[in-house]
């Protein structure tokens, strides 16, 4: 090395970043847009929901904070009390049946019988197909005229007259439970079945030799292991549940009266006459629950992490 | 790659990106005219109204996107749009949600183009032309109108007149002898009118009013459902479900449900803008044949034939108000509105277009013509305001119906909820 070179040489300047703090920072900067994306399309409105509840806006106006008067006007609505009772009424019969459904098609799914990637692969087809057509369809056939249920009953001898599914107070809420159920339960199906696979097999071996029968094995061995996607599966579907719109929108608007009104309905019917201030006060006025049981999941998930 | 370049790269991607997004949208609408029209049950109605719209632009070196939007969503469209700053340049709207628009100062005064037009095509007739300059616009014109539409009466006359009922009927509670006379559950429910909570169960409203029922008062400030008019028309209506004249189904119906019904050929009677026939026409001749129209009936205080009109509006934060006046000024031409009424279900809003031929060629396109140049304009013997559209928009009077023969109310209890429920709306308007 010549002297000119040695004398050239300058210092290498710290570093303003050693490696970890660069690695943060580039971190950071990969999961930036994600960040932002989340804090635009989800908690901007979240939170512009509820601020836009506590005034009287009317859309394409700014309205007036009026503090809790929306939320108190909806109280002394019958559409509101009627909501409130058919969403917990809807929802505690869909997911209680979608539990049992659930839980006895993924145990027998479970089992080695014959065919069984095929009617693993079929049970599936409710959930892929689009809710808008699933309940068009149950629409059809659910219809008085021309249904095919009125069809069968009416050519078994089983009524006499058309039985008017959707629009009879009595059967309504009924039938637009079955329907969701049909369109929902594939997933319980599919994440129990998940569930159960992961069950140590020796567990049901050591149970069998102990004596255990069928009944035993699933209180004692499957349902312990999978107890944690149970909570979580019905906690997730509670929720997809309580806000879901197509299932009574397509098949009876909530209607007859207000027997299937729910609040998604009630919310869209807000709309209508523009007045998203009170629109916005129905659904927010069950962020309550929501955010229990979104606690709730959160913080099985963290434990089971 | 080199972390300290993956640092240098990065801010410029997101400058470049940036840039690109924020000059995207300007580029690509720097020379589009946006237009949502209105989409209607007529496959050719609305092929020939996009085609029309995209000459326009080809003559006028602009480029067109037409959006067609179910009208029965156009509240929804447009409210999403509103708030998100997304509305187009023109738009085809309804009278009332034009009157609830521009109430909130969304759409461009036109009263220059609203002449305009009007001089040259002969003038507007009455029906549109009240419906658009009524008091609650201020003095200003916030929509052209492009056709009037209203309900027909249909009726199946293969089945009414080997029944004795040849001749259509006057009032609504002949209407009611009639079907009584052709009812055949399960085959045939004479009385197919929607109950339910859409646009077609508000045709209730309009039998209340016949019945001497009022929604409001004179000034249209109060509600005034509470009167024995309405009693008398909620029990003629609830007996005539109680007597199964109604469809099962017909509380919860959608937009379509009398539709179906009749041409299922499972219906005595519907109330319909038209859209039924042209089905008929193409599918079912023979039930076409056997199908009168007339009229609504009158009830015991008078007769009333709503007639509303479809509007063209320019919402106010469009940046090319004059393309999209000369847009409408080039929708509204003789040639291709006679074209244009030959499929859709529409009655005339402009003189020079009562002599459209459909509306000699067609009945249900003679009775449409006959509502543009009788019937009664909007919520008459009601004020015309926004309080009377919310009351509509929110289903109060099939609601009240359904109140007493879904839930079992008593008409009394029914009428004092119904009564409430109103007045919470006019007083929102005080």
């Amino acid at each position: 090395m010549t002297q000119e070179a040695i004398a050239g040489f300058q210092p290498r300047r710290p570093a303003r970043f050693n490696f970890q703090q660069s690695e943060s920072i580039l971190g950071y900067l990969m999961v930036s847009p994600l960040v932002i994306c989340i804090l635009l399309l989800v908690v901007y409105p979240f939170i512009f929901a509820i601020q836009i509840s506590f005034t009287d806006r009317v859309v394409g106006s700014d309205g007036q904070f009026i503090g809790f008067t929306n939320y108190i006007n909806l109280t002394k609505k019958p559409d509101f009390q009627a909501s409130i009772r058919n969403t917990i009424v809807m929802v505690t019969a869909i997911q209680t049946i979608k539990l049992g459904l659930g839980l006895g098609l993924a145990t027998l799914l479970n089992q080695q019988i014959r065919g069984r990637q095929f009617w693993r692969g079929l049970i599936l087809l409710p959930w892929a197909m689009p809710a808008f057509v699933a309940f068009i369809t149950w629409k059809l056939l659910y219809a008085p005229q021309g249904g095919a249920f009125n069809y069968i009953l009416i050519n078994l001898g089983l009524v006499t007259t058309h039985v008017d599914f959707l629009s009879t107070k009595e059967l309504a809420m009924p039938s637009v439970i079955v329907a969701s159920v049909w369109r929902g339960f594939p997933f319980w199906v599919i994440s129990f079945l998940a569930a159960m696979q992961s069950v140590p097999r020796e567990l049901y071996e050591s149970a069998a030799l102990d004596g255990a029968n069928a009944w035993k094995r699933f209180l004692n061995v499957t349902l312990p292991g999978i107890r944690h996607v149970v909570l979580v599966v019905s906690l997730i579907s509670t929720i997809q549940t309580t806000n879901s719109f197509e299932a009574v929108w397509l098949l009876t608007g909530g209607g007859p009266s207000n027997a299937t009104m729910t609040f998604p309905v009630l919310a869209y019917y807000g709309l209508q006459s523009l007045r998203i201030g009170e629109a916005s006060a129905v659904s927010v006025s069950l962020l309550p629950v929501f955010a229990v049981l979104a606690l709730i999941v959160a913080v099985r998930l963290q434990k089971d992490d | 790659m080199n972390k300290s370049r993956v640092f240098k790269i990065l801010p410029l991607l997101t400058v470049l990106l940036a840039g690109v997004m924020s000059f995207a949208p300007a580029l690509a609408q720097d020379n589009t005219l946006v237009f949502w029209g209105g989409l209607i049950f007529s496959e050719s109605a609305n092929n020939a109204l996009v085609a029309r719209a995209q000459q326009w632009g080809e003559e006028n070196g602009v480029a067109v996107e037409v959006v067609m939007i179910n009208q029965n969503e156009t509240v929804q469209t447009v409210s999403a749009a509103i708030e998100a700053g997304t509305m187009p340049d023109v738009v085809d709207l309804g009278r009332d949600f034009m009157l609830l628009l521009s109430n909130q100062e969304q759409l461009v005064a036109l009263n220059d183009l609203y002449a305009e037009i009007g001089e040259a095509h002969g003038g507007w007739l009455e029906s549109a032309n009240s419906l658009v300059t009524s008091d609650d616009f201020g003095g200003n014109v916030y929509g052209i109108p492009y056709a009037t539409n209203g309900n027909v009466l249909f009726r199946r006359n293969d089945l009414l007149e080997p029944a004795g009922f040849p001749d259509a009927p006057e009032t609504w509670e002949q209407l009611g002898e009639m079907a009584r006379a052709i009812n055949d559950p399960p085959n045939v429910y004479s009385m197919s009118f929607a109950l339910s909570n859409v646009g077609d169960g508000n045709l209730t409203t309009t039998m209340l009013q016949s019945w001497g029922g009022r929604i409001a008062n004179d000034e249209g400030t109060d509600c005034t459902i509470d009167s024995e008019e309405t009693r008398a028309f909620l029990t003629w209506i609830t007996t005539a479900y109680a007597d199964g004249l109604f469809p099962p189904g017909a509380t919860t119906w959608d937009g379509a449900g009398d539709n179906t019904a009749y041409q299922s050929g499972q219906a005595g009677f519907i109330a319909n803008p038209g859209s039924v026939r042209n089905y008929l026409v193409e599918n079912d001749p023979e039930l076409a044949d056997a199908t009168l129209y007339s009229a609504l009936p009158a009830g015991p205080a008078m007769r009333i034939s709503p007639v509303s009109t479809v509007v063209r509006s320019i919402p106010a934060t469009s940046q090319k108000q004059e393309w999209a006046a000369e847009l409408i000024k080039y929708l509204a031409d003789d040639d291709f509105t006679a074209e244009y009424y030959s499929t859709a279900i529409y009655g005339p809003a402009l003189q020079n277009h009562v002599e459209a031929p459909i509306f000699s060629e067609s009945a249900v396109h003679a009775g449409l013509l006959d509502l543009a140049l009788n019937g009664t304009p909007g919520a008459f013997p009601d004020v015309t305001n926004a309080a009377f559209a919310e009351y509509q928009t929110n289903f109060l009077t099939p609601r009240m119906v359904q109140r007493i023969v879904v839930d079992g109310l008593s008409i009394d209890d029914a009428v004092a909820e119904t009564q409430a429920a109103c007045q919470d709306i006019y007083d929102k308007y005080k």
